[in-house]
């Protein structure tokens, strides 16, 4: 029933070759029309998928694993080239596919100009599959190979523009710290192995519960393991530093992988590892831990970013961290449910921030921007619903989902009010850095004289009207996205009722937005005052709180050190010395014995004669 | 003629081609030198294969020259190809091969 499911993943691929191979040769209409078809046709397929998995009961919606073919078998172990389909990987696909749909459609409109433009649509259609292999993996090697997969399709993107050498060592970056996290879930996987011998989800989990007791090492190594590719993947401390860096890359790249879906997938895997992470509470405690951490230090990070994408960028950090605290405390719906509304709200904002940085001819100072609301009637209208969605405004999206996190933080089993009061804050801060960014884009006088802004075509427009009409209304989902997730996570999420609370989290978020119209509206001569008022703390934040700074002292730079140790003594005089002096020595007593052989016959015919005499006296004698 | 004779005859018929080979330059005379050497030892195969009632001695004796004769045509013909080239018969003289 679920055969069909395998043409999502086909799709995609058949597009990256298609436009990888033919791409140069055919028009740039049709390159667009296969980047955008192939994707469009997963979507309808996993629409397909979706309702045939509404046909079946929901106790029967799981371990729906499809077997294309057995492709290693060695005695026990057993791989076969399966996807599962099961209420989580199907949600997963929705948002993929929907949402990648979407950006490819924006990104004809938005690479329309770019040379390489069908090199873009055959490296998004890469992503995509890839993508689709993560999340539709039945087991935790085809997991590993599309976490790698994405790694590879994000190093091809941020460093789309080959030319330019920021986005270069961008891509290089991400590409690194990426790596650090596969080897975290490389290394799981052999513990996993170790102690399962299989490698399937489904026997995995299953056998998960009768063989840990809580907290016991084995389960809280594999979980600890889990999260470094997990942390890497999604950008949460402290391997944090390469999604601001990432944003290199062209603007629907960041929509799509660096909001959307890919750094997402440290929460799916929680998500999908949820068996072993509950055997496991202390890692539990460590992920919500991180997770709340996280969305504090982006969001304080966000407020004095000057670069539009990277603001965004941090704010992105800072969602993901709202989720992790939110499959930390156990409530995995909510986390996968904020995971969605973030993906229509956050491509949504990369889109409408794409749009002005289009028309500004990719200017991304929000110094030099300003007063778009008049020549960008519809960016402007979309970004807003981006940024009160983000922000958590009443009846949003972002609003359902980000209070049901913050509420959950103090009334879930593990929450507590340390939690509750640091998500509240940056709950707050979020509201402030993304309506600064707003007033200082969209009000008041443009502030880059000789750019003459335009609201951009209808191609690109369109895909903002429709991610704008989801993150107004996708906050509806939420009781439907946690009743068709329950069978997965074998719970529904308790909804907490506490009005002092809720009042408190919504004060922050709308006190954020009018904290920032007070300061960028109202009394913008009094900014230089506070900056300085506070410039100890604004220079901490503008630098990052000195991150990169200290994992250069702390780990480039000794690297270099024993590199250039390694390579000016320990090669050339130590190694190369030895082998270099081997190979003269031995020469010169090869030319010392050559000097026997002088090419005289005579001399050679004596010496045989004495030869022969001292062996003949030998044996006579002797 | 007893034996003793006979061995001292091919004794020193071999240390005169022994003596001719070392000592003198001309490839042709040490060529012969070397037939010398070869043909002392034949004398003694066939004295012996006499003395002792066996033709084995003998038809080694003929295996010898076929073999010698074989081995003087492809000599002749390699020291005549030098001679061509390097007009110079010297034996000291030809030390390509020297390390």
């Amino acid at each position: 029933m679920f055969a069909s499911s395998w043409l999502i993943l086909l799709f995609p691929l058949l597009g990256f070759i298609g436009l990888s191979w033919y791409g140069n040769c055919i028009p740039k209409k049709l390159v667009g029309l296969v980047g955008c078809g192939t994707v469009g046709a997963s979507f309808f397929m996993t629409l397909v998928t979706l309702s045939n998995l509404l046909l079946l009961p929901p106790e029967e919606r799981l371990g729906q694993v499809q077997t294309l073919y057995q492709w290693v078998s060695a005695g026990s172990f057993k791989l076969d080239l399966a996807i599962l389909v099961d209420p989580l990987s199907v949600f997963m696909f929705l948002i993929v596919t929907g949402v990648g749909f979407v950006i490819h459609v924006y990104s004809v409109g938005y690479m329309h100009d770019d040379p390489e433009y069908s090199r873009f649509f055959a490296y998004l259609n890469l992503f995509i599959f890839s993508m689709l292999v993560l999340v539709a993996a039945a087991d935790f090697f085809f997991l590993i190979v599309g976490w790698a997969l994405v790694g590879l399709a994000s190093y091809l993107l941020i460093g789309f523009w080959r030319e330019k050498p920021s986005a270069v060592l961008a891509a290089r970056k991400a590409f690194v710290m990426n790596v650090i996290g596969d080897v975290g879930m490389v290394i799981a996987a052999f513990v996993i192995f170790e102690s399962f011998g299989t490698l399937s989800f489904v026997d995995v989990f299953t056998a998960a519960p009768g063989m840990f007791r809580p907290n016991d090492d084995t389960v809280l190594l594999i979980t600890l393991l889990l999260l470094v590719g997990a942390f890497a993947k999604s950008a949460q401390l402290p391997l944090h530093t390469w999604l601001p860096d990432a944003m290199e890359g062209p603007t629907p790249v960041s929509a799509l992988i660096h909001a959307a879906t890919m750094v997402t997938a440290g929460v799916y895997l929680i998500a999908r590892c949820h068996v072993l992470y509950e055997l496991a509470p202390y890692t539990m405690y460590f992920i919500a831990g991180v997770g709340i951490i996280t969305a504090i230090f982006a969001g304080s990070m966000a407020m004095v970013q000057y670069d539009i994408k990277r603001v965004i960028a941090y704010s992105t950090m800072s969602q993901l961290g709202y989720m992790f605290l939110a499959v930390g405390l156990g409530v995995y719906s909510l986390g996968m449910f904020h995971l969605m509304t973030h993906a229509f709200f956050k491509a949504l904002l990369f889109l409408a921030a794409g749009s002005v940085i289009h028309s500004l001819n990719g200017e991304q100072d929000i110094r030099k921007m300003g007063g778009l609301q008049k020549v960008m009637p519809v960016t402007h209208m979309t970004f807003l619903v981006g940024a009160l969605a983000l922000a958590g405004f009443p009846l949003t999206s972002g609003y359902f989902s980000k209070e049901a996190i913050i509420l959950s933080s103090y009334h879930a089993e593990m929450g507590n009010i340390v939690f509750w009061a640091i998500a509240v804050l940056a709950a707050g801060m979020t509201a402030f850095y993304i309506f600064r960014v707003y007033f200082y884009t969209f009000v008041g006088g443009l502030r880059s004289p000789g750019a003459h802004p335009h609201e951009s075509p209808l191609i690109m427009v369109v895909p903002l009207a429709v991610l704008a009409g989801l993150a107004l209304l996708g906050g509806l989902l939420g009781p439907w996205v946690d009743s068709f997730l329950s069978p997965v996570f074998g719970r529904v999420v308790e909804h907490h009722h506490d009005n002092l609370l809720e009042t408190i989290a919504l004060a922050a978020g709308i006190g954020g937005i009018a904290t920032a119209g007070l300061l960028y509206m109202v009394s913008k001569d009094r900014m230089s005052l506070i900056k300085e008022a506070m410039a100890p703390l604004y220079d901490l934040l503008s630098h990052k709180y000195y991150v990169d700074e200290i994992y250069d002292f702390l780990i480039v730079k000794p690297t270099k050190a024993i590199g250039v140790f390694m390579e000016q003594k320990a090669e050339r005089e130590g190694l190369d010395f030895t082998v270099d002096q081997i190979g003269l020595q031995v020469k010169e007593v090869s030319r010392a014995i050559s000097l026997w052989q002088s090419g005289k016959v005579r001399t050679y015919a004596l010496n045989m004669v004495a030869g022969m005499v001292t062996i003949l006296l030998f044996v006579v004698f002797m | 003629m007893g034996e003793q004779f006979v061995l001292l005859i091919s004794a020193s018929i071999f240390c005169v081609g022994t003596a001719g080979f070392i000592i003198r330059k001309n490839p042709l005379i040490m060529f012969m030198s070397v037939e010398l050497m070869l043909n002392s030892v034949n004398f003694l195969l066939v004295t012996y294969s006499s003395f002792l009632n066996s033709l084995d001695g003998q038809i080694f004796a003929l295996m010898i020259m076929t073999v010698a004769a074989a081995e003087v045509v492809v000599g002749l013909a390699i020291i005549l190809t030098i001679f061509r080239t390097r007009h110079d018969m010297d034996v000291d003289h030809i030390d390509v091969l020297k390390g």
